[in-house]
């Protein structure tokens, strides 16, 4: 059960998305990829993209306008 | 000591409040903020006589500016009509567009604050920059040669049953689709 971070503090949509499609595919089943976003709008496609490909995931607001999207690779 | 805590206990009672998280920190849901645009883009209308724009209103700040460090424009075949000049001779603050996008910036800063969502983004690379700068040049040219952006061209002329607002769409697409790629193979 591996944990990997992704920092995507300063980069605009889609980039955070499209970075976190790449990466998750180098993950085994069962790990946690731990996004960290500090643009609002990737707080919504992030997640959806994750929910809908079946992933679990939770949203932590760690700082003003700074979050972390927890995905665990479920699949 | 005691006020603090009491101080505490009001913020972290607000930040619980249903209304607070509904108005205020959670995004508004597409159906609501679809409703407003086309509420304001009737008020719009009807209180200047003109569809919403952005864009154009921009090219008349970099006039007023280029204006204040003793250019003149008057010349440019883009201003050259009559509206256009007498737009520029009323000025800033007697342009309902400039006073519209003045209340969008403040507006969203005032969104932003309210969530608690504001913060300055460092600079992740001298590309990054590049790259915006390119790409703002390249959005401002081309809302101006096609006499609208997503606002002015888009929304407004679909809003008016022009043709021109989904051809707009079309390439807007197109466009979106193009950039996507170029996106991904560049800067992935």
């Amino acid at each position: 059960m591996a944990e990997y971070e992704l920092d995507c503090l300063g980069e605009a949509c889609p980039i955070p998305l499209v970075k976190a499609e790449k990466k998750i595919e180098e993950l085994a089943i069962g790990d946690i990829l731990i996004v960290q976003i500090d643009h609002s709008c990737a707080m919504k496609n992030l997640p959806e993209w994750a929910r809908k490909e079946g992933h679990n995931v939770e949203i932590e607001e760690v700082d003003d306008g700074e979050w972390e999207v927890i995905i665990e690779k479920t699949k | 000591m005691g006020s603090n805590n009491r101080e505490n206990e009001i913020i972290m009672a607000l930040k619980d409040n249903q209304f607070y998280k509904m108005w205020f920190k959670d995004a508004w849901p597409y159906l609501t903020g679809a409703v407003l645009l086309s509420a304001f883009q009737i008020f719009t209308l009807a209180s200047t006589g003109s569809p919403w724009g952005v864009s154009g209103v921009l090219a008349n700040w970099g006039a007023w500016l280029y204006e204040a460090v003793g250019g003149t424009v008057d010349k440019w075949y883009y201003f050259a009509s009559e509206g256009a000049q007498r737009t520029l001779e009323n000025g800033f603050l007697g342009h309902p567009g400039s006073m519209r996008n003045i209340g969008i910036i403040l507006g969203a800063l005032f969104a932003t604050l309210m969530a608690s969502q504001f913060k300055i983004k460092k600079l992740k690379s001298w590309r990054q920059v590049a790259a915006a700068v390119l790409g703002g040049l390249l959005m401002g040219y081309g809302a101006r040669i096609g006499f609208g952006c997503n606002i002015g061209a888009l929304f407004s002329g679909i809003a008016s049953f022009s043709v021109s607002g989904w051809v707009y769409f079309v390439f807007l697409f197109l466009g979106a689709w193009a950039g996507s790629k170029l996106l991904v193979k560049f800067f992935m």
